[in-house]
């Protein structure tokens, strides 16, 4: 009896030794885990970068860690900036340093758009609070606004630059054109000639006889029949086809075939996806007669708005 | 001054101290917490193969849920604004904030399925007969109890999946005959989940459900022991009480001198022998401590390799394509939609026959299944007993047609909650751009 007794004692006193080692193995494991992060080699790379263009203080400064951008009255948390160290150092570090590390371009529109006021994805989506490439940049399933890269700009046929203006227009929206907004104004100027507001209501004046288009940037992209639409499923796609034959893609539709030429069918489209519900307080939204006359090729003309500077697609 | 130091002490740390002999042995006997375990236990009851240590596993499992759900109680704001945001910042800038949320996650979805499995041992053990048959309701409720914690704790993270598997789970219950709208009402706080819904499942998260959990818990452990212990042991004294007893030799003497055979004995020995039994402390305990670190190391393994689901943003507006209720409900969601007949323009839902009707009768067969048992006492406490053929058959087959729905629901159906199989395309879901 005492043979059998012992039998289970020692073999759980040798399971209990076996499971601690594991256990140890599995928290050592862990640690490694939270310690080897993405951004650590970009982290420790930094300040050697900055000493090297002559900014020895600011290396001797910079402190390792997690960095966010958190503007809470628009609902951004941008760490992007973890990895995106060079971002506000164009002034210092060369264009030709490879990413993350390189430096923002210093565009004429950051003056005004200070990136402690707008942060990173409100211009370029992604998920701002993702502190690994993969989370940032690409997204998981139902994700409904990916970074805007030049990959995904160039499989629509435009460039990042381009596509990025679609989401200038969520505070443009009531400018009637503004500077450096090309595909913008050119879809404003084609709601206003191809007279889209006969048919269609937009911010609560407009025809009846097709849907209505305020939120059109909101809609659901499952409910879009892509039966009839060539390429990609996807919503920027059906619109751009869309508009240019609304008999094909559409077959019962009263809207009439534009045949728009791409590039304005894409510019349109642009415009219709930027049509959202939005969380930005007014202090964002800009004066649509600032941008008119900055428009204006005088700059002795700025005080008074010209007729075309009245809002014609809101 | 050491005499009023110790008086004092004493003052704070004793609410209440013995004034007789009996009283202070009493305290001992009613004490609710020396009394969880035995000072022996049976050695079969030690045996790997009899229980698996399946309830212990469970507890376990309960045990760092406690734990790890504490810790993210500092993080998470069960706000419909904040709330997403709180599960992003836990995984992407909490220490170890990741690794916390991911164990949590399977440990609960592990407990689940040790507490099916768990009841399944015991059902297959005939192990609910006779005083034990309380504890088996006790346990069904704690079955429910699971279920409920996991379920109000997959809407927390208020990303899609949340949004609107808690949609499907509680648009079931909407079904049930006259309570049904009010079921839902109540559950949702409103007409349609929201704040007053994420506010409700955060509360019966966090507070009432474990509480139940916890009370009804350390009951069912309570019971063990006051029913003697588990059900193997009736099998033993079983064995003994059937075994030969090696008589001594005995006179017997008859008017007519001495006579063969043995004189009359008292055949007392049904309780189980000095040999049969081992001291819980340490074997016991060492057990335990052992099941405990096994349980944390599986979960831990699984945390560091598989990261919790995370979808985007709750959007009421956007339905993804197919929505699907927690894996454990998926089954119920099959019936629903396999239930639900259309002729035409007409359609019958199945929620009250796949989401009401079935589920509840099996619920109640489940409950009062020590009572409609028939067979021989003789099977307690031995697995798959040839005398209970039948109802174990039809255990083993009601929970295979379980997994099968679960299987298909989870792997197979795709979008339109149509069948796919594996390797079949499925349609591709538009995107944005």
């Amino acid at each position: 009896m005492a043979e059998k007794n012992e039998s289970f004692e020692v073999k759980d006193f040798g399971w209990l030794v076996a499971m601690s080692i594991l256990f140890f193995a599995l928290v050592v494991v862990g640690f490694w885990i939270e310690f080897s992060t993405e951004w650590g080699p970009y982290q420790q790379e930094f300040p050697q970068l900055l000493g090297h263009y002559g900014k020895v203080e600011d290396a001797r400064d910079f402190r390792a860690g997690i960095k966010q951008i958190w503007i809470p009255k628009i609902g951004v948390t941008d760490r992007c900036i973890t990895c995106h160290l060079g971002y506000e150092w164009s002034s210092v570090l060369p264009a030709t340093i490879a990413e993350p590390l390189k430096p923002h371009p210093m565009n004429d529109w950051l003056v005004k758009h200070e990136f402690s006021r707008f942060g990173c994805t409100p211009c370029h989506g992604g998920d701002g609070s993702a502190t690994t490439v993969a989370g940032a940049h690409q997204g998981g399933r139902g994700w409904d606004d990916p970074m805007l890269s030049r990959a995904l700009a160039g499989q629509n046929g435009l460039t990042m630059n381009e596509m990025i203006q679609m989401r200038c227009n969520f505070c443009h929206r009531h400018d009637a054109a503004t500077p450096a907004m090309e595909e913008i104004n050119l879809a404003k100027q084609l709601v206003k000639k191809k007279k889209c507001m006969v048919c269609h209501v937009v911010e609560g004046s407009g025809g009846t006889t097709g849907p209505e288009l305020t939120y059109e940037g909101d809609r659901n992209p499952e409910l879009l029949n892509f039966a009839h639409v060539r390429g990609e499923r996807t919503m920027f796609n059906w619109n751009v086809q869309h508009l240019t034959q609304a008999s094909v893609v559409s077959p019962h539709t009263q809207m009439p075939d534009f045949n728009m030429k791409p590039e304005e069918s894409r510019a349109l489209t642009l415009l219709l996806l930027s049509w959202r519900r939005l969380p930005y307080p007014p202090e964002y939204i800009p004066d649509p007669e600032v941008a008119a006359a900055a428009m204006q090729p005088s700059p002795t003309s700025t005080a008074t708005p010209t007729p075309t500077a009245t809002p014609i697609a809101r | 001054m050491g005499d009023k130091i110790k008086a004092f002490w004493r003052k704070i740390s004793w609410a209440w101290s013995p004034e007789s002999e009996r009283e202070s042995s009493e305290a001992i006997v009613k004490n609710f917490w020396l009394h969880w375990f035995p000072a022996k236990v049976a050695r079969a009851s030690m045996d790997w193969n009899y229980s698996f240590w399946l309830g212990t596993a469970s507890a376990a499992l309960l045990l760092i849920l406690t734990v790890t759900g504490v810790m993210l109680m500092f993080f998470y704001v069960p706000s419909t604004e904040r709330a997403y945001g709180s599960i992003k910042d836990l995984e992407y800038a909490v220490s170890f904030g990741r690794l916390l949320r991911n164990q949590h996650r399977w440990a609960a979805e592990g407990m689940v399925a040790i507490v099916y499995i768990h009841m399944a041992r015991v059902f297959f053990t005939s192990a609910y007969r006779g005083a034990r048959a309380i504890n088996w309701v006790v346990g069904v409720i704690l079955f429910l109890a699971t279920l409920l914690l996991s379920f109000t704790g997959y809407l927390l993270p208020w990303d899609q999946l949340a949004f609107w598997a808690i949609t499907v789970g509680t648009s079931i219950a909407k079904q049930a005959p006259l309570v049904g709208p009010t079921i839902q009402f109540i559950l949702l706080g409103g007409h349609e989940i929201g704040q007053q819904t994420l506010l409700r499942f955060y509360v019966l998260h966090v507070f009432f459900l474990p509480v139940l959990a916890l009370v009804l818990f350390g009951y069912h452990m309570w019971r063990v022991r006051k029913d003697g212990g588990l059900a193997v042991i009736e099998r033993v004294r079983n064995e003994r009480a059937m075994a030969p007893k090696a008589t001594p030799k005995t006179k017997s003497y008859s008017l007519f001198g001495l006579t063969p055979g043995t004189s009359v004995q008292v055949m007392s020995s049904t309780e189980l022998e000095e040999s049969d039994q081992v001291f819980s402390s340490p074997n016991m305990s060492r057990r335990i401590a052992l099941v405990f670190l096994i349980v944390f190391n599986i979960t831990l393994l699984a945390a560091l390799l598989f990261n919790a689901p995370l979808e985007g943003l709750a959007n009421p507006s956007v339905t993804p394509n197919p929505a699907k209720a927690p894996w454990y409900f998926v089954w119920l969601q099959e019936l629903v939609a396999s239930t639900t007949v259309r002729m035409g323009g007409f359609t019958i839902s199945g929620a009250l026959l796949g989401g009401i009707l079935l589920p509840g009768f099996l619920l109640a067969v489940l409950t009062l299944w020590p009572w409609l048992d028939r067979s021989p006492l003789r099977t307690e406490g031995r697995w798959l007993a040839p005398e209970r053929k039948r109802q174990n058959a039809t255990f083993a087959v009601a929970t295979l047609v379980i997994i099968v729905l679960i299987m298909v629901g989870v792997y197979l159906r795709g979008p339109y909650w149509r069948i796919y199989w594996p390797g079949q395309p499925r349609p591709e879901i538009p995107q944005l751009y």
